[in-house]
């Protein structure tokens, strides 16, 4: 997205390998910070984390490694960080682009462990995400990367993908239409067909026919994805929280949401408001596995238009410019200046305090990286 | 409690002497950045720095804790368990630094069990070691068990409760002999795949005698083991959970408990091998194709009214009852059909079927399914042939020993 003031990157989580997170000290950033990338002032127009590094791509076509995999590497135009795998696609000599994967440990020096020239997406490379998104979909849109093997996989000509994200065990895609489609193992609820069984070729959600999506993410175990409209749905695993329903493990230790609220798609599609309560009246005991997308409200009004997942926390951007964050925060990556692990959201009042607007997340397993812009003086 | 330096000593003397030993030989799937993490802790362990190495152990447990969640457990690298099993090693070590006071030695036993429970075996089986010293020093400082004079009352008053103990005499029961020769045991029931159950080979085990629920108490208390809570499994509101044997008996066995919980098929006796001196081999198992030590024990423990519901196991069992009584019934395989599996590949083993409250307008076939059925007793074995659909509920406090084999 094109910004007529340029912002500035910020990071906060884990940073136990050294890799750019604002300053870089300790093990942990609790609290956004800006980040110095290595290198000087880059103009980094896209992140992609792993656990223990960092891609920053640029939007003169340089990647930059950072962390445990160090290394830079010009002509890219994507990157997509992975522990077993570097995935870089380059503008080839030529017309043609090419994938490239790299293993994380060269440096990228000597050769990739393997490449192929890419078919482009009409409109020439750039750092937009204009009509097909980023990796691990291929710009072509007909194929994807995986971490393991095999590590190019062809997409059904049927499905017009326009976005895909990788769980830890599942895939989500995104197609032309706003529909959903999901696929992988599904013991923890992830795929939102409303059971635990797997599903080895990519299936709609039909809980969610009708309703035009425009982002989706994959985090370790749970999906999220964004209506038109600015609503979030969200379903998978629940035991840290990252669903924003009430969570066993934080009421053992006194810090639960009580009183948890969400609305749950019944299996016709239609709407319902379901409050889940107990015999008594109560607020109702907690979820571990939600099978179905559930709705989420953020904040009375507020519209969802970016989301990015980590293993075990999301992170919602709203068209004001406003981040919310939760789930598992043990290494600082919710933001809150602490190591709280949440299971409601909470805005990151970092950014609030500071007078910035967040225009972009995207979250590495254990950390968030956020781009800000000074708010315009109306 | 015997002084923290003592422990401390004690702890020092099951470890590798240099940090070259304090080593995993790995394979290819962990990746670099963890090996680093690895070597990193272990030189922060010998340099003593305790608390930076607390912290590199809690990022190696939380990244392998990943990996052991992702994909079936069966298919779970053995490497990503050896890689969690000694992060645990050496946070549970760190947190025994003197001074150190009885909470934080808790805490490393709950850390030594975790490894057992999650981890494999690493070191020669440090872990084990690691948690007897443990457990031992623990123990040293408790007040001695209640004498059974102290037997509280609210087991009692279970037992007089109008429990529903079905009349076996109306149903077809199991058979039962006492100790019969390998021979007749195989050729009438191993090879036909009938149950039976086995008097005179069990009741004279230790177990018999010595197992109380103050014994266990003793023995185990302070453990960490996994307990279900919930009717069935089932049900939508089964769960997992994590607690101490103490725990688990204060919550789920005394005091009038207000869920069922379950200490189910658990292999205690590897996580507590002083148990598993109380117990023995049933000779009958040398009539399998399998090596002895791929036996597989279960522990199950738990209030009277837990409930396994209709089920079939791939492998031959031997179910043990120690302490209480459990009624059991049992359907052959050739019945599946009248027994309506779940269609899930998650519970395609078990039955949707109640058994002892059917709903036969769902089920019509259940009625027709011939069963038998028996209560099991202290000292008895019932052998559940591989495959037979069987269903449990325990009528008193039970404590049973299943041994599964091939």
């Amino acid at each position: 997205m094109d910004e007529e003031h340029r912002g500035t990157w910020f990071g906060f989580g884990f940073c136990g390998f050294g890799q750019a997170l604002g300053s870089g000290l300790g093990r942990q950033v609790h609290s956004p910070e800006p980040l110095r990338t290595p290198g000087g002032n880059l103009d980094v127009c896209r992140v992609s984390a792993s656990w223990s590094y960092t891609a920053f791509v640029t939007r003169g076509g340089r990647v930059q490694l950072s962390g445990a995999a160090g290394g830079a590497a010009s002509g890219c135009t994507d990157a997509w960080a992975s522990e077993e795998l570097l995935v870089l696609l380059r503008a080839g000599p030529g017309a043609g682009a090419e994938l490239q994967a790299w293993a994380p440990s060269s440096a990228l020096r000597g050769e990739p462990l393997w490449s192929q020239a890419v078919q482009e997406a009409e409109g020439g490379p750039s750092c937009d995400e204009t009509q097909v998104g980023p990796l691990p979909l291929l710009p072509c849109a007909r194929a994807y990367v995986s971490p393991r093997p095999p590590f190019y996989r062809p997409l059904a000509p049927t499905l017009r993908a326009r976005r895909l994200e990788l769980g830890a065990e599942h895939a989500l895609l995104l197609d032309a239409a706003g529909q959903v489609f999901s696929w992988g193992a599904g013991r923890h609820g992830q795929l939102g067909h409303g059971t635990l069984e797997a599903e080895p070729e990519p299936r709609l959600l039909e809980a969610l026919q009708g309703l035009p999506m425009a982002e989706v993410a994959a985090g370790g175990w749970h999906s999220v994805c964004l209506s038109e409209t600015g609503d979030i749905y969200i379903w998978g695993w629940n035991e840290s929280g990252q669903l924003a329903l009430p969570t066993k493990s934080l009421a053992e230790d006194g810090k639960t949401t009580a009183g948890g609220e969400a609305s749950g798609l019944d299996e016709d599609g239609s709407e319902g408001k379901r409050v889940f309560t107990g015999e008594d009246g109560a607020p109702a005991p907690f979820i571990a596995v939600q099978p179905f997308p559930a709705l989420l409200d953020l904040s009375p009004g507020s519209e969802a238009v970016k989301v990015s997942c980590g293993s075990r926390h999301t992170a919602v951007l709203t068209r004001t410019g406003e981040l919310y964050t939760w789930g598992w925060g043990k290494y600082g990556q919710l933001g809150h200046e602490d190591t709280a692990t949440l299971d409601r959201p909470c805005r990151v009042e970092y950014f609030v305090d500071k007078q910035l607007q967040v225009r972009t997340v995207s979250c590495g397993p254990w950390n968030t990286y956020v781009y800000a812009v000074e708010k315009e003086k109306s | 409690m015997a002084g923290p330096s003592a422990l401390w000593e004690a702890l020092q003397a099951l470890l590798p002497h240099t940090k070259e030993e304090l080593k995993l030989e790995l394979g290819e799937k962990v990746e670099g950045s963890v090996v680093m993490l690895l070597q990193e802790a272990a030189e922060l362990f010998h340099g003593g720095q305790r608390r930076e190495c607390l912290q590199t152990c809690e990022v190696l447990l939380d990244y392998s804790w990943e990996k052991l969640n992702t994909g079936p457990w069966q298919h779970v690298d053995k490497d990503w368990r050896r890689v969690y099993a000694f992060g645990c090693l050496l946070k549970a070590v760190c947190l025994c630094e003197p001074p150190g006071d009885a909470a934080s030695v808790a805490a490393a036993l709950k850390a030594c069990d975790m490894g057992l429970l999650m981890g494999a075996a690493i070191l020669g089986d440090i872990l084990l070691k690691v948690a007897a010293v443990l457990q031992k020093h623990l123990l040293s400082g408790k007040r001695p068990a209640p004498s059974p004079s102290q037997e509280l009352p609210s087991i009692k008053k279970a037992r007089d409760d109008h429990v529903p103990i079905p009349d076996v005499t109306t149903e077809r029961t199991v058979p039962r002999l006492h100790c019969p020769s390998l021979q007749y045991f195989k050729k009438h029931f191993l090879v036909p795949g009938r149950p039976v159950i086995l008097e005179g080979v069990a009741n004279h085990w230790p177990c018999m005698k010595k197992w109380s629920l103050e014994y266990i108490q003793e023995v185990a208390g302070c453990r960490t083991v996994p307990v279900e809570v919930g009717s069935r499994y089932t049900d939508e509101e089964w769960s997992q959970t994590l607690m101490t044997v103490s725990e688990f008996i204060n919550k789920y066995v005394r005091n009038e408990p207000k869920d069922v919980g379950y200490l189910a098929q658990h292999q205690l006796f590897d996580q507590i091998p002083e148990l598993k001196q109380d117990i023995s081999i049933p000779d009958y198992c040398c009539l399998g194709d399998g090596e002895e030590e791929e036996i597989t024990i279960n522990a199950w423990f738990g209030p009277q009214g837990t409930v396994s519901p209709l089920h079939q196991d791939p492998q031959q069992n031997f179910l043990v009852q120690v302490m209480g009584r459990k009624y059991i019934r049992l359907y052959s395989p050739q019945k599946s059909e009248a027994l309506y599996p779940h269609d899930t590949h998650l519970l395609h083993n078990t039955s949707q079927v109640d058994v002892e409250n059917p709903d036969l307008e769902k089920f019509p076939r259940f009625a027709e399914a011939p069963f038998q059925s028996c209560v099991l007793s202290p000292g008895e074995v019932l052998f559940i042939p591989v495959k037979h659909w069987h269903y449990v509920r325990a009528l008193d406090l039970s404590f049973s020993v299943s041994f599964w084999w091939s």
